[in-house]
């Protein structure tokens, strides 16, 4: 039982770093209509930027919050100067951008910091704590409540406010959208930078676990795609528990499942969309969709 | 231009043509040197494979992001089977049909999930295949993985090697192209384009999505297979690290950027494949990274519509300086967006843009 | 319309052909590739030599990937500054590097090759299994070198199966042996958990521990559990293993976030046993340090080469020059962050060896010369271990001594506990 207990725990402490990513694909996603690959890409420079900072004196919160304003700005620009020519365009094509824009950031961090492991600073001490019987440390629970602060953030802007309304009918229909008045061009900058300061907290949540490297983000960025697709595109308290459940689910299908085990258990999230794709194709917390013909 | 045009427009001077590609590629691998041919043979491994992610893609508008699972898969059963001494041909039919089946039975269950989900259950095949690969060791060899010469010229061709294996990438490859291009110009290409297109009208059309869903992603697997088939007779080695999930990505890529619906766009996003890491590590081996990423961005800026718009590109700009008529310069905007969709502009136009993203924004909100 | 497309198409591909037959010029193969000095072999001249990496520069293994570059070229580069080297038929040769990046990508790998074998005298140094397997038999069939390479797969080191070829590293197995051994020889009862990576990295070191510890009653393995190398967590793996209570943890492991977050994961389940990691993954710096490994009874690892980072050589004349070459030619300024950059320096040396002995600059002179050095000890070599390419069967470092880290640096160890 204890065993049982601590597997969750971890897990729910590993779906944090799916979740986190997850919540800015979402953004980009609802503000704009396109998946970003390069997302995780961006998080990392910010994660860099930040660690430079640090290394320059600076304390920690003040160079994430630095990062975090720069982002916005650097994500507001990639939007107009880059992604802006393939918006109207093949969605295919607005995709392989992406891609390219993470090999090139890749590339860029490779570059200025080399491909070595660097030590991150945490926000939150890793002490250890104990939670029905299972031992947490305080960096995991710190984690956790920032992305459930963030989540909450998300969900509020898109559900209850008028920028949140206005950036998703741009992403929805941008004509009829510049038709009723709104900045057309402004919101889907908005909407880049917040997704891209959104990935700048993710990043200085997660470095100090998975240490500062260029391609730090790319297996959890696979992880926070599934989250996405499992928990609806539409839905930022969806996606967090869908990464969540990803996490935990993963835990204990490879010590409990005997067939799965750790190897295969990369599975688990992908056999988990397929079931519940086939019953509810929105996700798990989607909005259903009527399409018009 | 026209003259050019009228000229190859008659028969016998486009069967003169053809003789003569058939004669130049018979000839071309006994007078280039062992690089160029190894390098000519390669291209044309991941030609085919782009080429089976254009049907799926391109084509039907289905995102898939496992198509180098496919190609592992057949590079395994390629292996496996030279290694066991069965015949040649059951080696390729094999190579062929095994990922076929898979993908056969993966779409069968995919098709009936929309877009995005597709391309999740289709990014599982790579993610999940590696360690699946390691777990059937008996047959992979494992982490280590498996070599094969089975490709090796035999002596009383006097051959070199590279000049044989280039001899095997052109016959299966040539064939390969060759049915891909009937079958994405006929009845079946049309169908693809519709679902493309617009699902419910294919519908109403009495076309089924599904059923032609599952047939392009089959036919994809299947050459994805024949391209695992060609990847074990040039490259001779195989290992799980060949379809780790960063090769499908860059394929999707190398799709994009030769020309979707493209059949020479799948040919030249083979040539993108191999030569870009070669161009990169020839100016900066410590720089590869940056270089791709921003070459990629650059051929995308410069031609959203891929490789295979260059010609189109060039002829309107070279009019547009030539004739500075500002009416033409206005018209340019209203273009469709995309030039790419040219190549398959014989087929009802498809992805038109405009009609496309409404619907698929509205799935998405 | 359909018909002018076909036109096009057709049209296309001619005069692609026609491009190509015209730009290939004049056909036919010349068999004879060699340049610079008669006889000679490809990449070397009377004043030069070619040596050809491929190894990762990008992607998930370009940390390490680096280093094999850089090693090299900072020892060569010193080399050259200081004239070049003098061979055995009495020529000074500089000599030259051709590194590319192959993303640990086999098929990336197999085309550098391709690429680098027409002007490189022999192929050195790349890190990687699969990346090395993937030329393994065309290297054979050309009769280029693939010498002094960076994986510990037995089969590069057996000269029946792979006559052009010579690990450097010692084998994954010899690592795992010699951990072995020193545990068994302890006397007392310990059991023991096992982590490693789920590829011929992990298998290797599990089965020379298994050797090492063979008939051994009084050690018992409790559990054995695999990782991949691409997660991102090994939580739930330490903490199943840490509901063993086993008091030694051998821990296979390759990847350096995971090797830190498993020393502090332990930590936080109260889990204290010693531990076990390999070669590449026990930098004090980089992974002991913020793994606070001092928790623990005792961190142990295996290692032939001097740690720069360890105050015991921060005065070592090996470790200052190593340093300082590394800086000044291989453009590397930071402290190496993996071992691999001494390992590739000492590749430079033991290269260094062969070329002062062979005779004539032909490749077939050169494996004979480099299969003949015995004794050879080289620079930053730890005392106890040497180069010795004489042994069948066995890379050329196959010595390795075991230390164990006592919170700055490592000492060399003769006993557990």
């Amino acid at each position: 039982m204890g065993q049982f207990i601590q597997l969750v725990v971890d897990g729910l402490s590993n779906g944090s770093i799916y979740a986190v990513l997850a919540l800015a694909i979402v953004l980009v996603n609802q503000a704009t209509g396109m998946i970003n690959f390069a997302q995780g890409g961006m998080a990392v420079l910010s994660a860099y930027v930040t660690w430079r900072l640090v290394e320059a004196g600076l304390p920690l919160i003040v160079a994430i919050l630095l990062a975090v304003l720069a982002s916005f700005i650097v994500g507001g620009l990639l939007e107009r100067f880059l992604m802006r020519r393939f918006e109207r365009g093949d969605p295919d094509t607005a995709v392989v951008v992406t891609i390219g824009l993470l090999t090139l950031i890749t590339g860029v961090c490779g570059w200025l910091w080399t491909y070595n492991n660097q030590q991150f600073p945490s926000l939150f001490p890793l002490h250890t704590v104990r939670i029905f019987g299972a031992a947490v440390s305080v960096r995991s629970i710190g984690t956790f409540l920032a992305i459930v602060a963030i989540m909450l953030v998300v969900q509020a802007l898109f559900l209850g406010t008028k920028l949140g309304l206005a950036l998703r009918a741009v992403a929805i229909n941008p004509e009829s959208a510049a038709f009723s008045g709104l900045p057309v061009g402004r919101l889907l900058m908005a909407g880049w930078g917040l997704a891209a300061a959104l990935g700048a907290v993710a990043g200085a949540l997660v470095a100090p676990q998975l240490t500062l490297t260029p391609g730090m983000m790319d297996t959890a960025l696979v992880y926070a795609l599934a989250a996405v697709i499992l928990g609806g595109l539409s839905s930022p308290v969806g996606v967090v528990c869908a990464a969540w459940l990803i996490g935990v689910l993963e835990n204990l299908a490879a010590v409990y499942v005997h067939f799965i085990g750790y190897d295969l258990k990369v599975a688990v999230p992908f056999i988990l969309i397929f079931v519940v794709l086939i019953v509810r194709p929105q996700g798990l917390f989607g909005r259903k969709v009527v399409v018009r013909v | 231009m026209s003259l050019a045009t009228g000229l190859l427009s008659r028969a016998w001077v486009r069967w003169a043509i053809t003789a003569v590609v058939v004669v130049v590629l018979f000839v071309l691998p006994l007078q280039l040197d062992e690089y160029t041919n190894q390098n000519l043979a390669r291209i044309g491994v991941f030609a085919v494979a782009v080429l089976g992610l254009n049907v799926v893609m391109g084509y039907t508008g289905q995102v898939s992001l496992g198509q180098i699972f496919f190609v592992g898969a057949g590079a395994y059963v390629t292996g496996y089977g030279a290694s066991h001494d069965w015949n040649i041909v059951l080696v390729f039919v094999a190579s062929v049909l095994v990922p076929g089946v898979i993908g056969l039975l993966v779409a069968l269950a995919a098709a009936r999930l929309g877009g995005l989900a597709i391309a999740m259950v289709t990014i599982a095949l790579p993610i999940v295949g590696v360690p699946f690969a390691k777990r059937l060791s008996d047959f992979t060899g494992g982490s280590q993985g498996m070599s094969s010469a089975f490709s090796n010229a035999p002596g009383w061709t006097g051959l070199y090697n590279d000049q044989w294996q280039l001899y095997i990438v052109l016959v299966v490859g040539g064939a390969v192209f060759l049915l891909i291009r009937n079958l994405v110009r006929g009845k079946y290409g049309r169908a693809f384009a519709i679902v493309k297109d617009n699902e419910a009208v294919a519908a109403s059309m009495g076309i089924s999505p599904y059923r032609y869903k599952v047939l392009a992603f089959t036919v994809a697997s299947l050459i994805g297979g024949a391209s695992g088939f060609l990847y074990m007779a040039v490259i001779q080695f195989t290992s799980p690290e060949t379809m780790s999930f960063g090769h499908s990505i860059t394929l999707l890529a190398s799709m994009v950027i030769g020309g979707a619906a493209s059949i020479l766009g799948s040919l030249l996003g083979g040539a993108y494949y191999v030569l870009v890491p070669q161009w990169s590590n020839d100016i900066d081996p410590n720089l590869t990274e940056l270089l791709q990423g921003a070459l990629l961005l650059l051929t995308l800026l410069l031609l959203p519509g891929g490789l295979a718009t260059l010609p189109r590109v060039l002829a309107r700009t070279l009019r547009r300086t030539r004739t500075p008529d500002p009416s033409e310069r206005r018209q340019t905007p209203s273009a469709p967006p995309a030039p790419g969709r040219a190549s398959v502009e014989e087929t009802p136009t498809v992805g038109g843009i405009p009609a496309q993203s409404p619907t698929e924004r509205q799935e998405q909100a | 319309m359909k018909r002018k497309k076909n036109v096009r198409l057709t049209g296309a591909i001619a005069l692609i052909s026609a491009v190509a037959v015209s730009l290939t010029g004049c056909g036919g193969r010349d068999d004879d590739s060699s340049g610079g000095a008669r006889g000679a072999s490809t990449g070397i001249t009377d004043t030069t030599v070619t040596l050809g990496v491929t190894t990762p520069l990008s992607g998930a293994t370009a940390g390490p990937g680096t280093c094999t570059v850089a090693g090299l070229k900072a020892y060569f580069g010193a080399v050259n500054a200081k004239g070049g080297v003098k061979f055995g038929d009495g020529k000074t040769r500089k000599v030259e590097i051709k590194a590319q990046d192959d993303a640990y990508d086999p098929q990336k790998a197999k085309s550098n090759y391709d690429q680098l074998k027409g002007s490189v005298f022999a192929m050195t140094s790349g890190l990687g299994t699969p990346t090395n397997r993937a030329y393994r038999e065309a290297a054979i069939a050309d009769k280029v070198p693939q010498v002094l390479v960076m994986t510990g797969d037995p089969i590069f080191s057996d000269t029946k199966e792979s006559p052009e070829q010579l690990g450097f590293v010692p084998t994954y197995v010899n690592e795992g042996e010699a951990f072995g051994k020193l545990l068994a020889a302890s006397g007392q009862d310990h059991k023991v958990a096992i982590l490693s990576q789920n590829d011929d990295y992990g298998q290797g070191y599990v089965e020379g521990f298994k050797k090492g510890v063979e008939g051994a009653s009084n050690i018992s393995i409790v559990k054995e559990l695999t990782y991949e190398a691409t997660d991102t967590s090994v939580d739930a793996q330490i903490t199943q293993l840490a509901g063993t209570h086993a008091d030694v943890v051998f821990n296979a492991m390759s990847i350096t976030p995971l090797a830190i977050a498993s020393l502090q994961k332990a930590q936080q389940l109260n889990w204290k046993p010693s531990w076990f990691l390999p070669s590449n993954t026990s930098s004090p710096k980089a992974i002991l340090e913020p793994g606070k490994a001092m928790a623990y009874p005792g961190v142990y690892s295996v290692s032939f080469a001097k740690a720069p980072q360890s105050p015991a050589f921060a005065g070592d004349e090996d470790v200052k020059t190593f340093l300082s070459d590394l800086k000044q030619y291989a453009d590397y300024p930071d402290m190496p962050a993996f071992p691999h950059c001494m390992w590739s320096y000492m590749v430079g040396a033991t290269l260094d060896q062969a070329f002062q002995k062979m005779k004539e600059p032909t490749r077939e002179g050169f494996m004979k010369s480099l299969r003949d050095i015995k004794d050879f000890t080289a620079p930053l070599m730890l005392e106890g271990t040497s180069v010795d390419t004489t042994v069948d069967g066995q890379p050329a470092v196959s010595s390795v001594v075991v230390q164990k880290y006592n919170g700055t640096g490592y000492a060399t160890v003769e006993n557990f506990g």
